[in-house]
């Protein structure tokens, strides 16, 4: 009798341990492990933006019955920083994935640790090919969201041709390219001669349109330069049909300013920084001037998602996104979460699987969809958006099916 | 604090001869580098004080301009005061963070190695572009002023007009502090404070003082530097950081303590900037010339020095 009790007892002691056990598997989180440059606002507007994402899923119950708990660690926009992140996110976090974050010379520090970790990856930032090319065709864990450099010139290049087609008044015959001494203003040059070489010999995306080009690099007000005078005189003489500086959003002002004063006044007159000055719409020289971009405020009024998400943004932390990594940022999360549902386990092979075949709607107007690129697999967003500010506004002009407004044209001070 | 005139008219003469030539060959070349080589020799002047009478290496001699900068800002969104008119509340802001600052800190290392200034000036610098960075974040700002985008045409010469401005401003702030320094009693005590500290302490000058209020005047001015230029640049927390280099490239060419020199510089290295962006596709080079400038000058002056 004593014997059959003990024996009772220790398997009721062995059932509740065991129950404790998964119970607590059930409430233990899914772990994602953010890395962005926090001091800075496409980190920050990400972070936040992310963190609204868990805070949806979580307030609908969490993915699979377990919440959601996102792990952020900030990059400062250091290689190694943003390296040693991975490595403590993998090891001391014991993240399930990883997702984030911008500026490719910071991603290519992370490429080796995430190569060793070959944990889901979901990358929001980084175009430079030579990222690609450094993740290499067999990492199939990789999935990147962004376009990369390459796909957003040959995007610039197929929306120029359809406003050309759709506004007959409109030419980019003679494109002059005013670009920052630095990498970032380089690659864009050595991308556009690229696309210049391939219209020349009637390829490539420019091939009906472009018939001459021609470029000039200055010194970055954000390195300590900002005298454009002698280029856009230069420029000016060019005379050409579309203008275009790739530098940084301390370039734009004193860019335009300096424009007006030497009396260059192109057709089209297009920036191409990363980042806009803050406000830069409020400014009157703003007025026409063309940008690049995935997003704009404007898509809430052409698509449910992106309206959704700019009134829960605000709702949340009290300020406007301002930056497009805020939904992309968003999109981030909501889409390894769709594919997490969708699959109905973290099991890596079938939410591989999952995250290929998984369509989301995202805030940034467009639906995310998954498709190799030149290198990798899984490339997410491929085509960029042709902006312009209109009367203080950023409307979006290409593509067609989600433009605010038409293009203003030609530009004039 | 000294000039020496025959010196003086060498080098003036070299400058018009230079300046003709370069105006000949390519007269936006000539504005724009003198335009831009004022604006240096405006920012550098207060630094060259500091160094001629303190002897003090300021690392955050860009970032008070930055501060300056972000204070005319604030006083532009937040009361729509015009950036000209906002410099006079920003010079008398800028005179009591320059004398906190200097209570603070500067003070213990004016008599020490340049190891220890370099080291504290380094540390100020952080802290303030760190401290704006949390208020404003690193995003590029601007104010806009219809007046600063105004230019000229004579023919078919067509030039922006409110960059001339630099050029008035420099000049003025020169002739002031010259003025100052001979013409007052308080700048012949700070003169002979730069020359002999320990004589004019033995004469009854408070040194301490002397020292207090040129570092403040000096980061006073570039609050005049910070409201002229702010129509005209974009700003962000790293922006003053590049003129401080710059500044110190100045006073080096310029020689230690030469106000005057300064302003020959700055046109100088200015001039010949401008003339190397005119050059297409070799704008890249306008640092090397920038430097390339400064060093032949110091070699020179030491190889006439060693004679």
């Amino acid at each position: 009798m004593k014997r059959n009790s003990i024996l009772i007892l220790s398997l009721v002691v062995i059932l509740a341990f065991a129950f404790s056990l998964s119970s607590y598997a059930q409430d233990d989180p899914i772990k994602i492990g953010a890395v962005n440059p926090l001091g800075d606002i496409t980190g920050d507007q990400s972070t936040k933006a992310m963190e609204l994402a868990v805070k949806e899923i979580n307030d609908k119950g969490g993915l699979l019955g377990r919440p959601v708990e996102l792990i952020v660690v900030d990059s400062e926009f250091k290689p190694e920083k943003g390296a040693a992140a991975i490595d403590k996110l993998a090891t001391v976090d014991e993240v399930d994935f990883f997702v984030g974050g911008m500026s490719s010379g910071v991603h290519m520090a992370q490429i080796p640790s995430l190569k060793k970790y070959k944990k889901i990856t979901i990358w929001a930032g980084a175009a430079s090919y030579l990222a690609e090319e450094a993740i290499g065709p067999d990492a199939d864990w990789y999935f990147h969201l962004h376009p990369w450099d390459y796909q957003q010139g040959e995007s610039y290049g197929i929306g120029w041709s359809d406003i050309a087609e759709a506004r007959e008044e409109v030419e980019i015959g003679k494109v002059f390219l005013a670009y920052e001494e630095g990498g970032f203003g380089t690659a864009s040059f050595e991308s556009y001669e690229v696309l210049a070489d391939q219209a020349e010999e009637g390829e490539g995306p420019y091939a009906d349109i472009l018939s001459d080009f021609e470029g000039g690099s200055f010194k970055s007000a954000a390195l300590g330069g900002g005298e454009y005078r002698a280029l856009l005189r230069r420029a000016k003489e060019f005379n050409p049909d579309l203008f275009i500086w790739a530098g940084y959003g301390a370039d734009a002002i004193p860019l335009l300013a300096q424009s007006r004063e030497v009396g260059f006044e192109p057709p089209l007159y297009v920036g191409a920084p990363p980042g806009w000055p803050a406000d830069f719409e409020a400014n009157p020289l703003s007025d026409k001037v063309v940008l690049y971009g995935m997003w704009a405020p404007a898509l809430k009024e052409v698509s449910e998602v992106a309206e959704h998400f700019w009134d829960e943004y605000i709702k949340m932390h009290q300020e406007r996104p301002a930056t497009y990594f805020a939904p992309l940022g968003y999109t981030n999360i909501m889409y390894l979460a769709k594919a997490i549902e969708d699959a109905g386990t973290l099991e890596k092979e079938v939410l591989i699987e999952s995250l290929e075949n998984t369509e989301y709607d995202s805030p940034m107007g467009t639906t995310l969809k998954i498709a190799p690129s030149n290198v990798i697999k899984h490339q997410g967003f491929t085509r960029q958006k042709i902006l312009q500010y209109q009367d203080g506004k950023q409307n979006v002009i290409w593509p067609f099916e989600v433009a605010t407004a038409e293009i203003e044209y030609p530009f004039s001070w | 604090m000294s000039f020496s005139l025959n010196k003086s008219y060498k080098i003036l003469l070299l400058l018009v001869i230079f300046i003709v030539i370069i105006g000949f060959w390519n007269p936006n070349a000539l504005l724009d580098g003198l335009q831009r080589g004022s604006l240096y020799s405006l920012i550098a002047l207060p630094l060259a004080l500091v160094l001629g009478i303190l002897g003090v290496l300021n690392l955050a001699h860009g970032e008070f301009l930055t501060v300056g900068l972000y204070f005319i800002f604030m006083l532009n969104t937040r009361f729509n005061l015009d950036p000209l008119v906002a410099i006079i509340p920003t010079v008398i802001f800028l005179l009591i963070l320059g004398a906190i600052i200097y209570w603070l800190t500067i003070k213990r290392v004016v008599k020490e190695g340049h190891l220890s200034q370099l080291l504290l000036t380094f540390g100020i610098s952080l802290i303030l572009i760190e401290t704006i960075n949390i208020f404003w974040t690193s995003m590029a700002r601007n104010v806009y002023t219809s007046y600063s985008y105004a230019s000229m045409e004579i023919g078919s010469f067509r030039f922006g007009t409110y960059e001339l401005l630099y050029i008035l401003i420099a000049v003025l702030v020169l002739v002031g502090l010259q003025l100052f320094l001979k013409k007052t009693r308080l700048g012949q005590a700070t003169f002979a404070v730069g020359q002999n500290p320990k004589g004019a302490k033995i004469v009854g000058i408070n040194v301490n003082y002397v020292y207090l209020f040129v570092f403040s005047v000096a980061v006073a001015i570039l609050g005049i530097v910070a409201g002229t230029m702010l129509p005209r640049t974009a700003i962000f927390p790293e922006v003053g950081s590049p003129f401080t280099l710059k500044s110190f490239a100045l006073a080096a060419m310029a020689g230690m303590g030469n106000l005057n020199g300064i302003l020959f510089a700055g046109v100088t290295l200015g001039i010949g900037e401008a003339v190397i962006n005119s050059i297409p596709n070799y704008g890249g080079w306008s640092d090397i010339v920038f430097f390339g400038v400064l060093i032949i000058v110091i070699i020179s002056r030491s190889y006439r020095g060693a004679r």
